[in-house]
């Protein structure tokens, strides 16, 4: 793509999340979702194959559907109660359909659908960018609803965790996988939100960090499926050898990042008297983690028996960029005792 | 007045139906045609004339016009309408919905107008509609900029997604 084109493009991402962040009107926070929208049309297209065009035309549809409802929901709200603050919104109705409409955006089951299949017809570049930026400003809007005994909020989250968890037992396509992945996450982060808002923000940002170091080492190797996986040891033996700590952090084991979390959720949902739903998320995300695991057999406890032909390619030089995965990775399997400065920092 | 509101009011919610019934492109745009005419006569209806001469002039005497031209050149051999089935079942479906709708809120359709002038700050009236504009220029300065330049960047979207002929299949021609 012409250079020029991708820099609008890329801005144009930057400036629909900052708008939606520092907004307080409805009207802002919508127009700043619709940029985003917008920009990140051309940069899922940008393969010209016929799957990345049905992904791009799925997720338009989507989110303009979210959108579009988000906004008739905020004009509903101004309506009955003549103003359009997004702290100050009171009455139940227009506030259920703007979390479902956010939900929407952001992959929620029962409105997920969408999201296994637009992430399958990306490259993982862009894949990264959908399911870590993309998130930002939509979280930015539900932790600021006064969302006060909302049951709905619960369910979004039991139903994701439990279908992003049942739903990526049968998948070999890595970005499927993740896919899922990211709809259990998401669901996590909805369960804590009427009690713990800086609980949720915490899962955001551990999750964010998470699966980039995931999609980049995924980018780094080429590879896409399972199958591929098998044979990625020999493209980056270090690579290889931490990929199980990523993904049992995914998965939520201690001692990784990942444990933290879902730590602090399970104890603040004890807290708030709720143990029935802190064991069916607990359960659920057991499900989550079979697939973690079998990621790791696949690619590193197990190496199928080949010969190989050639020099491996660990032996030649490589050009590609290790800072972005050293770092996330780093966070991802180091940061669990920094918990209370995490926590600290994100208190809202 | 009344009767005048009432008419405008079902032409939209008709209007609205025959869109989402899901009939070929020209009836479709037909649809819209109606649903933008009466949404301009209701705002009109509720103290806001010059928003509603805008309206027509730009949506539907800019942009909609553009749309049916976009449409006539995407020929179909067999157009539907509302005489086909599939879109007759969409029409009754969307049509008992606003139904049910209507009943839930059959009280007060008419409850509170279009306040017709507004201040802001503390030496500052404006008229609602027209005095808008004004206040776009100079107080909504940011927004104003920020509306443009999301209209260029829709502009680059469209033509980096429809770039090159019949690559990426997106355009048959």
């Amino acid at each position: 793509m012409n250079p020029f084109t991708l820099a609008l493009l890329f801005f144009g991402l930057l400036l629909g999340t900052t708008i939606t962040l520092t907004s307080s009107h409805w009207l802002v926070a919508w127009m700043g979702l619709e940029i985003n929208t917008l920009a990140i049309i051309p940069l899922m297209a940008k393969q010209h194959h016929p799957r990345a065009t049905e992904a791009t035309t799925k997720y338009f549809l989507t989110q303009a559907t979210a959108a579009a409802t988000l906004l008739f929901a905020s004009t509903t709200n101004a309506w009955l109660t003549g103003q359009w603050d997004i702290q100050l919104m009171t009455h139940p109705i227009p506030t259920t359909i703007i979390i479902l409409a956010l939900a929407l955006k952001i992959g929620l089951a029962p409105l997920h659908t969408w999201l296994p299949e637009v992430l399958q017809g990306l490259d993982l570049f862009t894949g990264l960018i959908l399911s870590t930026w993309q998130k930002l400003a939509p979280f930015s809007l539900l932790l600021q609803i006064p969302a006060a005994n909302q049951q709905v909020l619960i369910l979004l989250g039991l139903a994701s965790t439990l279908v992003g968890g049942w739903g990526g037992l049968n998948q070999t396509q890595l970005r499927k996988i993740l896919a899922y992945s990211s709809i259990a996450h998401l669901g996590w982060m909805l369960i804590i939100l009427q009690f713990t808002p800086s609980l949720t923000l915490l899962a955001l940002i551990t999750y964010v960090i998470m699966t980039s170091s995931l999609f980049l080492i995924f980018n780094y190797n080429t590879t896409t499926n399972i199958n591929s996986l098998a044979t990625a040891w020999a493209k980056a033996p270090l690579l290889t050898s931490i990929a199980p700590l990523l993904l049992l952090s995914l998965g939520g084991l201690p001692p990784m990042t990942g444990f933290m979390p879902k730590w602090l959720i399970l104890q603040e949902l004890t807290k708030q008297q709720l143990p029935m739903t802190a064991t069916i998320a607990a359960l659920t995300a057991l499900l989550s983690l079979y697939f973690y695991l079998r990621l790791s057999y696949a690619m590193t406890l197990t190496i199928t028996p080949n010969n190989l032909a050639n020099t491996t390619p660990w032996r030649l030089p490589s050009m590609k960029r290790a800072l972005p995965i050293t770092i996330t990775a780093l966070s991802t399997t180091l940061l669990l005792p920094l918990a209370p400065a995490m926590l600290a920092l994100v208190t809202l | 007045m009344f009767y005048v509101m009432c008419i405008f009011m079902f032409g939209l919610v008709f209007g609205l139906m025959v869109v989402a019934s899901n009939p070929s492109p020209y009836f479709g745009a037909l649809g819209l045609v109606v649903v933008s005419g009466m949404g301009c006569g209701m705002l009109v209806g509720h103290g806001a004339p010059f928003l509603s001469l805008v309206l027509f002039l730009i949506y539907l005497g800019g942009m909609l016009v553009v749309f049916a031209y976009s449409a006539a050149l995407a020929a179909e051999p067999y157009p539907e309408a509302l005489g086909s089935r599939s879109v007759m079942l969409n029409a009754g479906v969307y049509l008992g919905g606003a139904l049910i709708g209507a009943s839930f809120f059959w009280g007060g359709w008419f409850d509170g107008l279009w306040p017709t002038a507004d201040e802001a700050g503390e030496l500052l009236m404006s008229r609602a509609d027209a005095g808008g504009v004004a206040l776009m220029y100079s107080f909504g300065g940011l927004m104003l900029i920020l509306s443009g330049w999301v209209l260029l960047l829709t502009l680059f979207v469209v033509l980096e997604v429809c770039r090159g002929s019949s690559r990426g299949a997106l355009r048959a021609v």
